[in-house]
């Protein structure tokens, strides 16, 4: 196997007037997706990647109890975590437990499989500007050892601005449901590869992916939409991962 | 493997050509497998920095390796920790790799590293001086010396590798879920060797919220035991070189599978039933094509905490032969965190080379509800085969690694 489908896909961005100029539309964070017991332990990254993966997977109707997915971020749980460390230099203060556990990078991971009632595996892994591209890999990957769907999370929340401006600046999250079998003429991507072409990038891209690390997804996104098929960058910055898309 | 007929729903086995570790009993595998056959503890009272309680850690006291004025950006306790693991001589990890470059190029060999720290320890201290200041120090680097595949990366690049590269951080399941990946892509062929395992290093935000959860022992921790009061954190990398199956790596041991699964049920408490670490057992034996019966060891998870050591026992009786013997480690490292997947796979590895059973450091009355047999003090001159180590973490996010001596 040297491609995978692609059934499903959702976007959600802080700032969803920055979505029209690539000719995509994002959803709004649904806070009613996440019971109220649970919601209020759950930070904004939470409920944004819970969206995106909850619209992607009712688009097609698909029992997410049945679903492995694989979470990808590059700062993860940044506030919650942010939280805890200005704590720290205060010796006595003490740290609240939920907002420990909830400080891991698979937390978001952990909420969905709650949620849906799914033991199946979930992971949640990081690459800086591969995130992407090291998602897509892992997928592929387990695509190979199983004949179930998998669910891709790529997403990241605002930052406090003092950790690494610009990074940080919008919130993104997309989701995309990914499957070894095709249906419905779903398009299909390669494996992603490290590519010796040079691919002219669109410059408003980079400006946001530098701002929103998620959003390295936007050209694979648009693609998907205008049917396009299409060599598609998964980061902007040497060393360039590729796929490629085809209907 | 003759004997060992393989399924469909099954993963191809990967050798493991090298391994290292850097932990609190010292540098390197020899240090660790002196303390397990000893069953002596390297646990001692806290000095990297302050806390405001009483706990014992598992501290690395080995002088750690500088970072090249190259890569001074990556500079962090967990990036020195990594590399003093990966250059360590006497097991020869990094001539592995670099015999493996040659034979398979640099982009062809994957790093994948668990952590769940990171560089947080240096990000703590720029904390202190953010408050004080409005602003971070100005050496502050928060994408390479703390975001979680800062410590991977920076060993991709010193070791000169373009290829597959990321983190798994999945709290205390890290790098055992780190080795499932590695081998997921060998197997497939979208590499043919991977730098796997997890580094993880003591930090104020993990003492503290342990602590917060009331899951920090005060004195030395007693995994397993009716007694037992809670965790002693370590810290540690555990580092692996896997290599896909051919004809001149055969007398090297195998990494036969990871299970993986989650529990679905609570961000820090364990499924009651145990049903996903049984669930992770179960598919590592699937994958593997194996009976539990075949296991000749299992190293356990057991964090010495009241209800993890509970429920794992649970589990681990409700799948398995009678006669599995099993072991908890962590009275002699601490509990590495998101390294702890990785080291105790290493201790299986260490279990199986020299054909001992570890004891378990700490245990000296079984809890009488546990109905596994789990052993106290090391037993030597065994016959092994199979091992397995239990990885759980926070989230119900759970992994089960399965190993083998060779067969060659």
């Amino acid at each position: 196997m040297d491609k995978f489908f692609i059934k499903s896909t959702a976007i959600c961005c802080s700032d969803r007037s920055l979505l029209p100029r690539f000719g995509l539309d994002g959803y709004e964070v649904d806070k009613s997706l996440i019971p109220i017991a649970l919601r209020r332990r759950t930070a904004l990254t939470t409920r944004m990647a819970i969206t995106v993966a909850t619209k992607a997977c009712e688009k097609i109707g698909i029992d997410t109890s049945k679903l492995s997915s694989v979470f990808v971020s590059l700062g993860g749980e940044i506030q919650v975590t942010d939280a805890l460390c200005r704590l720290l230099p205060d010796k006595k203060a003490l740290l609240s437990p939920t907002q420990f556990h909830n400080s891991v990078h698979n937390t978001t991971a952990g909420y969905w499989g709650i949620l849906n009632h799914c033991p199946l595996p979930s992971t949640a892994i990081a690459a800086l500007d591969d995130g992407f591209a090291m998602g897509l890999i892992e997928v592929g990957s387990q695509l190979q050892q199983t004949d179930e769907d998998i669910l891709l999370v790529c997403y990241d929340e605002i930052w406090p601005t003092y950790l690494a401006l610009p990074i940080g600046t919008y919130a993104f999250a997309c989701a995309l449901v990914l499957s070894k079998t095709q249906q419905d003429n779903n398009p299909y991507v390669t494996f992603p590869k490290i590519m010796p072409t040079q691919l002219t990038l669109n410059l408003h891209w980079c400006d946001l992916v530098k701002q929103a690390p998620a959003a390295a997804a936007i050209p694979l996104l648009q693609a998907i939409k205008q049917r396009k098929n299409k060599c598609i960058p998964l980061n902007i910055k040497a060393t360039l991962w590729q796929t490629h898309l085809y209907f | 493997m003759d004997n060992i007929k393989k399924r469909s729903s099954t993963i191809e086995s990967v050798r493991i050509s090298a391994y290292s570790t850097l932990n609190a009993c010292g540098l390197g595998n020899q240090p660790l497998l002196n303390a397990l056959k000893k069953n002596e503890r390297a646990l001692a009272p806290l000095e990297l920095f302050e806390v405001d309680f009483k706990t014992y850690v598992g501290e690395i006291k080995t002088p750690l390796e500088t970072l090249s004025s190259e890569y001074q950006d990556y500079q962090s306790r967990n990036a020195q920790v990594a590399l003093t693991a990966l250059n360590c001589c006497d097991d020869g990890l990094r001539l592995a790799v670099e015999a493996a470059k040659k034979c398979y190029g640099n982009d062809r060999i994957a790093v994948i590293i668990g952590t769940s720290t990171s560089g947080l320890y240096e990000t703590e201290s720029a904390y202190d001086y953010l408050l004080k200041n409005n602003e971070m120090p100005e050496d502050f680097n928060f994408i390479s010396r703390h975001a979680y595949q800062a410590t991977g990366r920076l060993l991709q690049l010193e070791l000169g590798l373009t290829g597959i590269c990321f983190a798994v951080s999945t709290a205390c399941s890290s790098s055992a879920k780190a080795i499932a990946a590695g081998q997921r892509l060998i197997a497939n062929g979208l590499c043919d060797a991977a730098l796997v395992g997890g580094v993880d290093t003591l930090c104020r935000l993990t003492l503290r919220g342990f602590h917060s959860l009331s899951l920090i022992s005060e004195s030395f921790c007693q995994p397993m035991d009716e007694n037992r009061a809670g965790i002693n954190i370590g810290e540690a990398a555990g580092l692996l070189l896997l290599e896909k199956n051919h004809e001149a790596n055969q007398h090297q041991p195998l990494l036969l599978s990871v299970g993986e699964s989650s529990d679905a049920y609570h961000m820090s408490h364990p499924h009651p039933e145990g049903l996903g670490a049984q669930q992770a057992m179960r598919s590592a034996l699937l994958l593997a094509d194996i009976d539990i019966e075949q296991i000749d060891y299992l190293n356990l998870h057991a964090t010495a905490t009241k209800i993890n050591d509970k429920i794992e026992a649970k589990a681990v009786f409700a799948l398995s032969s009678p006669n599995l013997i099993c072991s908890a480690t962590k009275g002699i490292t601490g509990h590495t965190l998101g390294a702890s997947g990785a080291l105790e796979t290493i201790i299986a590895l260490l279990a199986l080379e020299h054909q001992f059973i570890p004891g378990s450091c700490g245990l000296e009355t079984l809890d009488p509800e546990f109905l596994c047999q789990v052993n106290a003090a090391p037993l030597l001159s065994q016959k092994l085969r199979l091992a397995m180590s239990n990885s759980f973490g926070f989230g119900g996010n759970n992994a089960s690694v399965i190993v083998a001596k060779n067969y060659g």
